[in-house]
């Protein structure tokens, strides 16, 4: 086996896709980073100060003056009202909720990431795993061997989970080192509050707590990874059932993107939260933000994402070790 | 392609993969963890304020302050301001803190915010405008203008209005307060003579609380909107449109004093 | 003696969907033979050998290699089997050591000894360390070969081994393969819809056609008494006169003149044409192509 992930390692790093993954992630996040501080400047000049408190009071005014417009759907409404009274919550306690530097940055592009960029980028690796073999017809060298095939596979799947932490960890560190040039590299002490319920209309913070960013970064992290694992998992299932690297890829990507638009229209169409890409926005769960349908939290959304994932590789591993090559 | 290379990945990854596992563990029993073990406690203390740079304007009160019907989205507030730019040289922070379709009840609300005190407090000039959305209502003053409930309501929204003055001079004993008076939007409309009266009325018992504090200024705009008030409001018939702003933010304009 | 059989098929059927692919097919592989394997496109020459290398289940009938049933014993039987199935699909972007070392860790036992002793066999050692992307496509081939030879397998199974090489390549090829069989003992199992190819290359050879063998022998056997004798004579219609008289002869466009092959008869022959004034120019014994034996097989229905 040990031998097997070797060989992935060594096709996966030869074929240098990481590289162009951290390629692009790095110039996404100098795009943001300049957007962001761009952002920064752009409110300093109009409340003429740099203090958060003040920026965020403005903020909570501002919500609440939308709140008043009737021109907005109900769900929107609901999800500004969480929002004030977070933020109300955040200038209660003194806790600014986007210290500045790069470690916020970090968080900050972790939770933007999570459901559209980091599945993007674990895709590109994930759909042609299996597909490109066939492609390649390197496939009946490969299970011409004295190997099991689903020894074959699992070594793939092992070298996918390796490279999905890979890439996460690049998205870490490229947001963290190249944000800080101009944040600087500081923050990582600053406290952040986490558990925040949604109960109806209301938050209810009786459960909030105290974190390190550190932590909840941490924290952050692990989630992001999970929901990388369970897309590239479906990716790499389309990958074994469809050969066609392009044709897997583009399904998979339809169904990211349906994802971001449903998220946005569902909540009134229940069972749409059984679909694997609303469920995609975990750290939104920290953080404490509206889910898309009433009803969903983290352990609702980890179990279905859970499903998802098991089915996808019982699915690959038994179509892979049944199917012939032709 | 190096071996040790393939190595070192494959050792970083999995170093990778247990971290993020790990954190995924913890993200879930933080997520269920029933008691929190570091509560965050409110903070009383009011941090310092930073260093002032030229002045500060905190405008609180309702749709007027916001601009409401200002096509340029300045309301009588941005026009004050820019005014003040030109006339001063100086840097001016504006902080706007007016909440469409605000009351004088929630305003006292607002108003006993940390925050809010913490703004008013280096605050070199305060606008206020509250009391419009007590009496008409969103129009259903006109109803009942009559009535005995105006009266009621009056007095409530007196009550508040001395609340709030009281609580802006208790942030602070230094600013110019000026609080802009009501106009009547209906003045040409059926009862617009009688809807006037009560205005006029009501104007002046809020005058008569201002009077009561040290440095806040009754700011009357009922004769702006006396004559041609169609010209100065916005389609709504309600809110002013930018002419009408402008009118607005000459008069405080012409209070000023350095 | 009877040497060992290292490859054994046994009333081996393909069926997709409702047809019958390979209809029960039955043959034996010893050691240090090449045996051919030859039928027109589309006979399932290809889906055959990928059922013997475990691409695919087959839907009933067994194959053993070296004793081990494949389907029972996947790991043992692969062991001893070595192949490439069409072209040798290599890892473009991978060296040609580190395929090797890639296709050598999926093998118990092959260490770096054996990487270093077929590149060598197989002439690549000054190249295996560029990228196979810039191989030409013989040295591509010699590097299938390279990885087939890993495991020193027992059976070669090889689909199509000259395909899209030059006459020159070709030659090599055939070269190499025989050398495998007679010296390294080993058994070659050899694809082709080129008869030429199989006539040269191997000992015995089954020829398969829409997906069953018609007819397994040695080569020899095949060819016997299909033998034709070629002259050429002058004056020719005289020599042509004389020559019908005494046995069935076929006139070919260059001029030639063909009867059956009688070794007691054609002295009797070329004397009868000599005492006629008939100069013998030429006298060519010719090998019979395996076209003609396949469309005597089987009755007309012609290959590429």
């Amino acid at each position: 086996m040990n031998k097997l992930i070797q060989n992935e390692m060594m096709k996966l790093i030869a074929k240098k896709r990481l590289v162009v993954i951290a390629l692009i992630i790095g110039v996404l996040v100098i795009l943001f980073t300049y957007a962001q501080y761009k952002e920064i400047q752009t409110q300093r000049e109009r409340l003429g100060t740099d203090d958060w408190r003040t920026a965020v009071q403005q903020n909570i005014v501002d919500i609440t003056n939308r709140l008043s417009s009737s021109r907005i759907s109900e769900e929107w409404k609901k999800q500004l009202k969480i929002s004030l009274q977070q933020q109300q919550y955040y200038l209660d306690h003194d806790i600014n909720p986007a210290e500045p530097g790069a470690s916020t940055f970090m968080r900050i592009f972790l939770e933007n990431a999570i459901d559209m960029l980091i599945p993007l980028m674990v895709m590109v690796i994930a759909s042609d795993l299996v597909s490109s073999e066939y492609s390649q017809g390197t496939v009946k060298l490969l299970l011409t061997r004295p190997v099991k095939r689903w020894k074959v596979l699992l070594s793939k799947y092992i070298t996918l989970c390796f490279a999905v932490s890979l890439i996460v960890a690049i998205a870490g560190f490229l947001s963290y080192i190249l944000s800080g040039v101009v944040f600087g590299y500081k923050g990582f002490g600053t406290p952040i509050l986490t558990g925040f319920n949604i109960s109806d209309e209301a938050l209810n913070t009786a459960n909030v707590k105290l974190l390190s960013l550190w932590k909840f970064l941490l924290m952050d992290f692990g989630l992001v990874w999970f929901v990388a694992i369970v897309v590239g998992t479906l990716s790499f299932m389309l990958s074994v059932l469809i050969r066609s690297t392009a044709a897997g890829m583009g399904v998979m990507l339809a169904a990211l993107i349906s994802g971001a638009i449903l998220s946005n229209m569902v909540s009134s169409w229940e069972s749409a939260k059984y679909l694997f890409m609303v469920n995609l926005r975990l750290t939104d769960y920290m953080k404490g933000t509206a889910p898309p349908i009433e009803g969903m939290n983290l352990s609702f959304s980890m179990s279905v994402l859970l499903v998802w994932w098991a089915a996808a590789l019982l699915v690959s591993f038994i179509v892979f070790t049944k199917r012939d090559v032709y | 392609m190096n071996r040790n290379m393939v190595r070192m990945v494959t050792a970083i990854a999995v170093f990778f993969c247990l971290l993020w596992i790990f954190g995924l563990g913890w993200a879930v029993k933080n997520y269920y963890a029933g008691k929190p073990d570091q509560v965050p406690q409110k903070t009383n203390v009011t941090s310092k304020i930073d260093n002032k740079k030229g002045l500060n304007v905190v405008a609180l009160g309702d749709s007027l302050t916001r601009g409401t019907g200002d096509e340029t989205g300045k309301g009588y507030v941005g026009d004050l301001v820019d005014e003040i730019k030109e006339k001063t040289k100086k840097p001016v922070q504006l902080t706007n803190l007016g909440i469409i379709g605000q009351r004088s009840d929630q305003l006292k609300k607002q108003i006993q915010q940390k925050e809010v005190g913490r703004q008013l407090e280096k605050a070199d000039v305060i606008l206020v405008t509250i009391g419009g959305n007590d009496l008409f209502r969103g129009g259903q003053g006109l109803m009942d203008f009559q009535s005995k409930n105006i009266a009621v309501i009056e007095k409530k929204y007196l009550s508040n209005l001395k609340f709030i003055f009281e609580q802006i001079r208790r942030n602070n004993h230094k600013a110019n307060v000026f609080f802009v008076g009501l106009y009547n939007p209906f003045i040409e409309l059926d009862h617009g003579k009688e809807m006037s009266k009560v205005v006029r009325r009501w104007n002046y018992d809020s005058a008569e609380v201002s009077a009561a504090f040290p440095k806040i200024i009754f700011v009357p705009t009922f004769d702006l909107f006396e004559l041609k008030v169609n010209d100065y409001l916005y389609s709504d018939k309600f809110h002013p449109n930018t002419k009408g702003y402008k009118l607005i933010a000459e008069r405080v304009a012409s209070l000023l004093t350095w | 003696m009877e040497k060992k059989i290292t490859l054994s098929v046994k009333d081996l059927r393909k069926v997709i969907g409702r047809r019958e692919i390979i209809k029960g097919l039955t043959f034996d592989l010893r050691e240090g033979e090449v045996f051919g394997f030859l039928g027109p496109n589309g006979a399932g020459k290809t889906t055959t050998i990928r059922m013997l290398v475990g691409l695919i289940k087959p839907t009933s009938g067994s194959i053993h290699i070296c004793g081990y049933n494949i389907a029972e014993d996947f790991q043992k039987a692969l062991r001893n089997l070595g192949c490439i199935v069409e072209n040798p699909e290599l890892y473009p972007y991978l060296s040609g050591y580190n395929n090797l070392l890639h296709f050598s860790r999926m093998i118990n036992g092959v260490g770096e000894e054996r990487i270093k002793e077929v590149t060598k066999l197989v002439g690549l050692a000054d190249r295996i360390d560029d990228k196979v992307k810039t191989y030409s496509l013989g040295m591509r081939q010699r590097l299938g070969i390279a990885q087939a030879l890993l495991g020193n397998p027992k059976v070669l199974i090889l689909d199509e081994p000259t395909n899209g090489l030059d006459p020159a390549g070709i030659r090599e090829m055939r070269n190499f393969i025989r050398f495998l069989a007679e010296k390294e003992g080993l058994s070659v199992l050899v694809s082709s819809h080129l008869l030429s190819e199989i006539q040269l290359l191997c000992d015995r050879v089954a020829i398969i056609t829409k997906g069953t063998i018609i007819r397994t022998d040695s080569v020899e056997k095949l060819l016997s008494n299909r033998e034709r004798m070629e002259w050429r004579l002058e004056p020719y219609l005289k020599g042509k006169e004389v020559l019908s008289s005494l046995t069935k002869i076929e006139e070919k466009e260059d001029g030639m003149i063909w009867t059956e092959f009688n070794e007691e008869k054609i002295p009797h022959w070329n004397k009868q044409l000599v005492e006629a004034g008939i100069s013998v120019m030429e006298m060519n014994r010719k090998m019979p192509v395996l076209e003609d034996l396949f469309l005597e097989l089987t009755g007309g229905e012609t290959i590429e």
